[in-house]
């Protein structure tokens, strides 16, 4: 089996230690022998989406994030678009989450237009949401998920997008509603930093599970030895938990 | 004088005493009584006295000492802040702690580290003479914000800053915008070629042109986004230098051997702390020094002399080993330890303390951003890793996606067990704590091994 990553402005879309969610998955599936290819694809690069399996977008900053809008309306966004009807697997974090939504708005009104492959908007507001925050996710047989949020904006679902979990501790989409992210198909949307997949092996192992299904058929995963890495779960959920 | 300024300087006093008492290192709680009962107390104290800020991302602290050591070095009477006081606060309590009760500074020269966000602040109430911008990185990114933001932070400050001469690095497109739109006389320093044949994987923090948002062509980098940039499309580019590095001899993890040339004079010049990133901090030097009018031979001279400690490559010999300590606290500058200390020619062991505590910064995504790949490329030169501190699970988890191999690995929470175990090895030990890692780790060893605590 071999599984195709693209992995979206990587140059540009490179906050908070997000590439590792792409070290985490190729090192995941390499270590049970399935092979693993990760092609950058950034401004001014064509996107063919069908040559993908698995695509991953992080968060970015404001200044660059400007600069990449020009680049998605020639030609990336209706590629995009057409892979998540399609039913390819993404992974987005924070920027590249609120990208896939219609629109983000900012405080004062001025309106930046994003993919429109979600049913989804964000508002900006004056106040971040900062910290470590957990979440539970029904679809992980209520497994909890760690990781850090970090955004001033808040996110709103549309009636076909379904939240990725429930938020325990922290803010999640919009400190409002207690939904954190965002499920579409074979779309998982957070605003989890952290590095996300690293500390939730359960989410990643679900996330590779679902594109080599796609793929493949049903697929189950050898379990691998993860006991650093739930070291470093439990160590977070119980310190949320404590803080309670 | 008014009274208020009288009481303020004097509660001061008593707080740091009383802290200082109870046997604690505090510069922040001093500063912050002042300030309650004379919000403007900085003002009145920095009036007559000729100041150096020195503020950026990285380098601060280096660069202060070693700018420090060319100022005693040239017979100038000054005072510093010496501890990392480099908040309003902490600079307030500096200046009162070096100020008679009446107000008046014991010394007409002071040199000051500005903490980047709180710079803004301290520069309207201090009316310096050099400011010294070292660079701008991204950094702790729950704390200050984007790159964008740290640097609209200290254009703010560099417009409170009418009448100094300003340093600015030459090779960081962000920090050399700085010198758009200012009337003051500008020094800008650079290193004119490439430092490492080889380095490491690192991110540009700032690929794309200030002014125009097109990609940056580079002739060479040093490191990270540092180098000779220009913007095809605008023709932003990295401007002429007054102080350059014009060569490169050597670099190892103990110094870096280089020539700097200012005003067509050569300085054949031994930079006394190992990586590029130093080299840069003596370049900064000795445009601060050109700034003062200082002899630049004497300044030089001074950086081949010089001693940082305090977490900057600080040597602890403890019962024959000796333990080494670097600072780590974002990527750009951690990239750059790992730059040097993987070029160590015998096995080492490397120990990384992960703290998350606001001075470290709470959000530690950071780390998958650091290419500790290049650690585990060492092999035989790396005789084994201990991961320590609050979040040294996750640093396990980072060694391990890095490729290490697990009997490498070892994770210790316990400061005393980490020390008891880095003594007992026969090889060099490279220690590299975040922030407060590094203050837990050196008051555990100066309460055990009887080593001076960091305020004296």
């Amino acid at each position: 089996m071999e599984l195709k990553i693209c992995h979206l402005y990587p140059d540009i879309l490179n906050l908070y230690g997000d590439r590792g969610n792409v070290i985490c998955m190729e090192h995941r599936l390499r270590w049970r022998g399935i092979d693993v290819t990760t092609t950058g694809v950034s401004i001014g690069e064509p996107l063919h989406a069908a040559d993908y399996d698995l695509f991953f977008i992080g968060g970015g900053q404001d200044f660059e994030q400007e600069v990449l809008l020009g680049d998605l309306g020639v030609g990336k966004a209706d590629e995009i678009k057409a892979a998540v009807v399609d039913g390819k697997t993404f992974l987005a974090i924070c920027g590249g989450y609120q990208m896939l939504g219609a629109y983000y708005k900012t405080w004062d009104g001025v309106q930046c237009d994003f993919i429109g492959a979600l049913d989804l908007y964000t508002i900006g507001s004056k106040e971040r949401m900062i910290g470590n925050y957990m979440f539970t996710c029904e679809e992980l047989n209520g497994q909890t998920v760690v990781g850090f949020e970090n955004h001033s904006g808040k996110t709103y679902l549309g009636s076909g997008v379904r939240p990725m979990g429930k938020v325990l501790i922290g803010h999640g989409n919009n400190g409002e509603d207690g939904g954190e992210g965002a499920r579409y198909n074979n779309v998982f949307a957070t605003y989890s930093h952290g590095c996300l997949l690293p500390k939730n092996p359960v989410l990643c192992d679900h996330i590779l599970t679902t594109a080599l299904a796609q793929k493949y058929g049903t697929v189950q995963l050898e379990p691998l030895d993860d006991t650093l890495e739930q070291n470093a779960h439990l160590y977070m959920q119980n310190r949320l938990q404590a803080a309670k | 004088m008014k009274v208020s300024v009288f009481f303020s300087i004097l509660s001061c006093k008593l707080a740091r005493f009383a802290i200082r008492l109870l046997g604690r290192g505090g510069t922040d709680f001093p500063g912050r009584v002042a300030l309650k009962l004379c919000p403007h107390l900085l003002g009145t104290l920095a009036k007559d006295v000729t100041t150096i800020l020195v503020t950026g991302t990285n380098g601060k602290t280096t660069t202060s000492r070693m700018i420090e050591q060319a100022l005693t070095d040239s017979g100038i009477s000054f005072f510093a802040n010496k501890s990392g006081a480099n908040l309003l606060s902490g600079v307030t309590a500096e200046f009162a702690m070096h100020s008679s009760l009446t107000g008046k500074c014991r010394y007409p020269y002071a040199l000051i580290e500005a903490d980047e966000a709180a710079f803004k602040a301290i520069s309207r109430y201090v009316d310096a003479k050099v400011v010294v911008v070292t660079n701008v990185f991204r950094d702790q990114l729950d704390r200050y914000g984007e790159v964008t933001h740290t640097l609209d932070n200290i254009r703010i400050g560099i417009g409170n800053s009418k009448n100094a001469t300003l340093c600015f690095n030459a090779d960081d497109s962000l920090s050399r915008s700085l010198a758009d739109e200012v009337d003051n006389p500008v020094l800008f320093y650079g290193v004119d070629v490439p430092i490492y044949k080889e380095r490491v994987a690192e991110l540009s923090d700032a690929p794309y042109c200030i002014r125009c948002k097109h990609e940056y062509v580079y002739d060479y980098v040093t490191y990270g986004h540092l180098g000779g940039y220009r913007c095809p499309a605008c023709g932003y580019s990295r401007p002429k230098t007054d102080v350059s590095v014009t060569e490169v001899r050597s670099t190892d993890t103990e110094k870096s051997e280089v020539v700097m040339t200012a005003d067509g004079r050569n300085y054949d010049t031994t930079v006394n702390l190992p990586g590029g990133y130093n080299i840069y901090n003596a370049c900064a030097t000795m445009a601060c020094g050109k700034a003062m009018g200082l002899d630049l031979e004497v300044v030089s001279k001074s950086l081949s002399s010089f001693a940082c400690g305090f977490g900057r490559m600080e040597k602890f010999d403890i019962e024959g080993r000796s333990l080494r300590m670097i600072l780590i606290k974002n990527p750009a500058g951690c990239n750059q330890v790992l730059n040097f200390l993987t070029n160590t020619t015998e096995p080492s062991l490397f120990v990384v303390c992960l703290n998350d505590r606001a001075q470290d910064g709470k959000d530690v995504s950071w780390i998958w951003d650091v290419d500790f790949e290049r650690v585990v490329e060492m092999g035989d030169k790396l005789s084994g890793l201990i991961v320590s501190g609050v979040r040294a699970d996750d640093m396990a988890i980072r060694f391990k996606y890095a490729g290490l191999p697990l009997e490498k690995l070892q994770v210790i929470k316990d400061y005393d067990q980490l020390i008891k175990t880095c003594i007992a090895q026969d090889k060099p030990v490279y220690i590299m704590p975040t922030y407060t890692a590094m203050l837990g780790l050196r008051e555990r060893i100066s309460k055990t091994y009887g080593f001076k605590d960091f305020w004296e």
